[in-house]
């Protein structure tokens, strides 16, 4: 028996494992005693491992190059030539005869790691010349990375996962760690039990919730509303700290007239949290010893997602509560490798180590170590994925190159979705699964999976951490970064890597922030936290110790702006709010744990849609019962989970569902500034079944269905007979 | 005493490791990826109300109702804890019903029979599924061990005393400072 050490493939808590392998196939998972886990592990990192064995409990494994020679045709299996040759010769069509901003590209923020994350954006920026070229940020952290930059200047947990336990007071807003990171959860808990002062604001009472010392429960969609009310009463009861604002912070001056409405006794109709609690909840905070604040994606999934970052930064940088043990700024990362797709630039403004495409000097730099004139860089911002649907509607993305992302099911408002990729000349999906998107590709490019390659992942506080390889591919799959090497050398610019440790020297060299953390000194156990610039240097556990931030004046932006209802807003035919949430047993598109036995016996589909006992009853629908919930974009069918821990007038999806795929539901409705989509509010309306024995046949059947027609796409592809290209 | 499961509320976040943890554990096999919702038997349940999370199994009484009205005798109380000997098992659930915390819960599964005339049936079996500590696995009960936020604690004669002592110091504490008899 051996043992293989990883990082868990699941959200950004960074667990570090061990796979015990026994004649080459995985026998069980134990948990190692990593930086950020400290020996512990949840169900997923247990229990999520058997889908490396193709099981089809949801959707089949990838084995083969696949091609689809028009679109609704099968798929026929080539050889990895004719696939690279394939999709070498239709971008470089594509380049010449619509520019190469006519071409997407994504990065992944899961399995495949930051060295291949470097590798993709190379591809965008040196061979095809376009920054085109982002990942599945966008639709989550986006706007805590463009709020950050813009206010202390890193996009990033200003301090680490240990800290939240240190810490005398957390502010969790928006953000259901039990579900979402629940080893970031334990350290809620521990940091309770160390007797932390606990205030969470969320409208559902979380797990969080439970131990709180104040819920507040605040309406659905008035989150820049309630921090606003939280900054007025700062300013108002004189809890701000006088030295650090004028010392370190800049744009204190027009703050007040901003919030000067927003007092909690006048935003009490609005939020619906009593005046008092918040400004209990803001003494508390304020002077408290240490704080942090903790967000996730109910703040960051809103139109004005960018905009709350910026100013729930505001309080920390108001109270000083930033820069030191146990205080500062924690937006937790939802992917394992989410932070790592930031920071090896699958951005479409920003090279790896943040640097931004529109500088000059950093594209020399880049142009000069890949051996490109840098006159044939794209000087502009690329494209963001969230746009790719419209843009390819109007013409202007003509090709697609999809890596290790599943846009059909996690994007918002899939029915326009569909119609954008419906619309391309080419789409290339490189996954591990027969994803939705996947099914509907022109190519499949079959790739190795977590357990299966070696590499890099950057978890949610910054820390780089190595994982390695513990089983051989069984299938015909090549490595990600292999196979974008491939394409590149056959569009005519020679790529060739002999492992991940030559990518990795090769991005910090090129990036300041992580030219210290080399592998020797990330070894098999260690974290090492960017930034990390010299190879003497230990990294960075907490940002912003001297009081300077990464701001072109090294001061904090203090900002605030007006509240904007959301985008669609409830009425008579759709009268209830949907807001999408996450499954602790699942993850992503699901479709890692939808193929793991443990994981799917405990939730499987249709998925479940949350609500209030109340409403429930008043709608005549019992607990566990299919109902169908509807908004003006469409309607699916789902199991009723009621809960006296929801909210009146909201009900709450997992998205990782793909029969009730709450993205079928949900609004385009995009931050200005990230295009990040509003996923957190739409109008919808639930609607009782009365036949139920009808509805569980209906929603087993067309499970049914959807299982079959992924696993023929596969294994009825027949070897090409005549030649592809 | 007998030794018994106990989740403490303040730290459990409801996230049902310990559940697939008794599963698998109870395999036979232990093989994770077998499961499935006909043979995914938990011998403990993560209970969520509106303001509280936590893990219910077996308390391991010292005079079990369940061992008490157990016509068959197959519910005894042995090694320290209140074990089903599931052979003597008849599925009648006189357990089920006579357990007060929910605990006892009957369990069917299909096995092959060999009659005794050379030719094996396929007959159901039943099982009372209930905590047995682990009692066959070296490291002890699984749930503790995996529970993340380490809610869960197999307690037994001292750590039992410890908590009761803590409670006692504590009601004495609080009276002391209300100065309730001043």
């Amino acid at each position: 028996m051996e043992k293989a050490t990883v990082v868990c493939p699941y959200c950004g808590a960074g667990c570090k494992m061990q796979m015990v392998v026994d004649d080459g196939k995985i026998i069980k998972v134990e948990a190692a005693n990593g930086k950020t886990n400290q020996g512990e592990l949840c169900l997923k990192g247990y229990y999520g491992w058997d889908f490396l064995n193709d099981t089809k409990l949801l959707t089949p494994r990838l084995r083969e190059p696949m091609i689809r020679r028009e679109k609704g045709a099968p798929f026929e299996t080539v050889s990895w030539d004719e696939a690279i040759k394939f999709v070498a010769h239709r971008l470089s069509d594509i380049k010449a005869k619509y520019g190469p901003r006519s071409i997407m590209t994504t990065g992944s923020s899961r399995g495949t790691g930051n060295e291949t994350n470097f590798v993709m954006q190379k591809f965008a920026r040196a061979v095809l010349g376009t920054n085109n070229v982002d990942c599945c940020a966008r639709v989550c952290h986006g706007p805590s990375v463009a709020g950050l930059r813009a206010t202390v200047g890193n996009g990033a947990m200003s301090v680490s996962v240990e800290d939240i336990e240190k810490s005398k007071c957390l502010l969790i807003f928006g953000y259901n760690s039990a579900d979402s990171h629940p080893i970031v959860a334990r350290r809620v808990v521990k940091a309770k039990q160390n007797g932390a002062k606990i205030i969470v604001c969320d409208p559902r009472r979380i797990e969080a919730a439970r131990i709180a010392d104040q819920h507040l429960q605040l309406n659905n969609g008035c989150n820049v509303a309630m921090v606003n009310s939280f900054i007025y009463t700062i300013l108002e009861e004189n809890l701000y700290n006088k030295d650090y604002v004028a010392n370190y912070t800049e744009g204190f001056d027009a703050l007040w007239d901003v919030v000067k409405d927003y007092a909690p006794e006048k935003v009490e109709p609005i939020t619906g949290v009593p005046a008092a609690d918040v400004r209990q909840a803001m003494r508390t905070y304020a002077k408290a010893e240490t704080a942090i604040i903790c967000w996730g994606m109910g703040v960051t999934q809103f139109g004005q997602g960018t905009e709350t970052v910026k100013s729930l930064s505001t309080l920390a940088l108001l109270t000083g509560q930033l820069g030191r043990p146990g205080a500062g700024l924690a937006p937790v990362r939802g992917q394992n490798n989410v932070q790592g797709g930031c920071d090896m630039g699958v951005l479409p403004d920003l090279f790896p180590g943040y640097q931004k495409v529109t500088d000059a000097a950093v594209r020399e730099k880049f142009a000069k170590r890949w051996g490109i004139d840098p006159a044939t860089m794209d000087k502009e911002n690329g494209v963001k994925i969230t746009e790719v649907p419209h843009l390819a509607l109007e013409g202007k993305v003509k090709a697609y190159y999809i890596m290790g992302e599943d846009p059909l099911q996690t994007e918002a408002d899939l029915s326009m979705v569909r119609k954008g990729i419906e619309a391309l000349d080419l789409l290339v999906v490189q996954d591990i699964f027969m994803t939705k998107t996947a099914e509907v590709a022109d190519v499949i490019l079959p790739s190795t999976s977590w357990g299966e390659h070696s590499g890099v992942y950057t978890c949610c506080d910054r820390g780089f951490q190595r994982f390695f390889k513990a089983v051989e591919p069984k299938y015909n799959v090549k490595r990600d970064w292999a196979i974008i090497s491939l394409i590149a050398t056959e569009m005519g610019y020679p790529m060739h890597y002999n492992d991940e440790q030559e990518i990795w020297d090769e991005l910090r060299e090129l990036c300041p922030l992580y030219f210290g953390a080399t592998y020797e000194k990330m070894g098999e156990m260690g974290h090492v936290q960017w930034p990390c610039p010299t190879l003497e240097h230990p990294g960075t556990p907490i940002l912003y110790t001297d009081n300077k931030f990464a701001t072109p004046s090294g001061k904090g932006l203090l900002f605030a702006t007006q509240w904007r209802k959301p985008g669609e807003l409830i009425d008579e035919d759709f009268p209830m709010v949907l807001c999408t949430v996450r499954e602790v047993g699942h993850y992503s598109c699901r479709s890692m744990t939808g193929n793991c036995a443990a994981l799917r016996t405990l939730a499987d589909e249709p998925g479940y849609v949350q609500i209030n006992p109340t409403d429930a009853q008043v709608l005549g629908i019992k607990d566990q019962q299919l109902v169908w919930v509807e908004s003006r974009r469409g309607k699916v069918i789902s199991r009723a989970n009621v809960s006296e821990r929801i909210n009146r007038n909201a009900v709450y999806m997992t998205y990782q569902w793909w029969i009730g795929a709450c993205n079928e539901l949900t609004q385009d409705n995009v931050d200005s500034v990230t295009a990040t989509p509003e996923t957190k509010y739409c109008a919808v309306k639930v609607v009782a079944i009365e036949d139920q024995h009808w509805a569980e046949n209906h929603a087993a059947q067309i499970y049914s269905e959807m299982k079959a027609r992924l696993r023929n796409a596969v294994e009825e592809a027949k070897p090409a007979t005549a030649s592809i290209a | 005493m007998n030794r018994f499961i106990l989740a403490d509320a303040n730290k459990c976040i409801g996230c049902r490791t310990c559940e697939v943890a008794c599963a698998v554990a109870h395999r036979s096999d232990g093989d994770v990826s077998a499961l499935n919702e006909v043979n995914f038997t938990p011998r403990i349940h993560v209970i969520k109300g509106a303001y509280i999370s936590t893990a219910a199994t077996c308390r391991q009484c010292e005079d079990a109702p369940c061992a008490n009205v157990c016509p068959n005798h197959a519910i005894r109380l042995e090694n320290g804890f209140v074990h089903v000997l599931q052979e003597n098992c008849i599925g009648c659930k006189t357990c089920v019903v006579a357990c007060p915390y929910g605990a006892m819960e009957v369990v069917t599964y299909q096995t092959v029979r060999d009659t005794g005339a050379a030719v094996n049936v396929q007959v159901t079996k039943a099982q009372a599924n209930k905590c047995d500590l682990c009692h066959t696995r070296a490291e002890g009960p699984a749930c503790v061990e995996v529970c993340p936020t380490e809610a869960l604690h197999c307690v037994d004669r001292a750590e039992l005393e410890r908590l009761t002592a803590e409670k006692r110091r504590r009601t004495a504490l609080e009276a002391s400072a209300h100065n309730v008899y001043a």
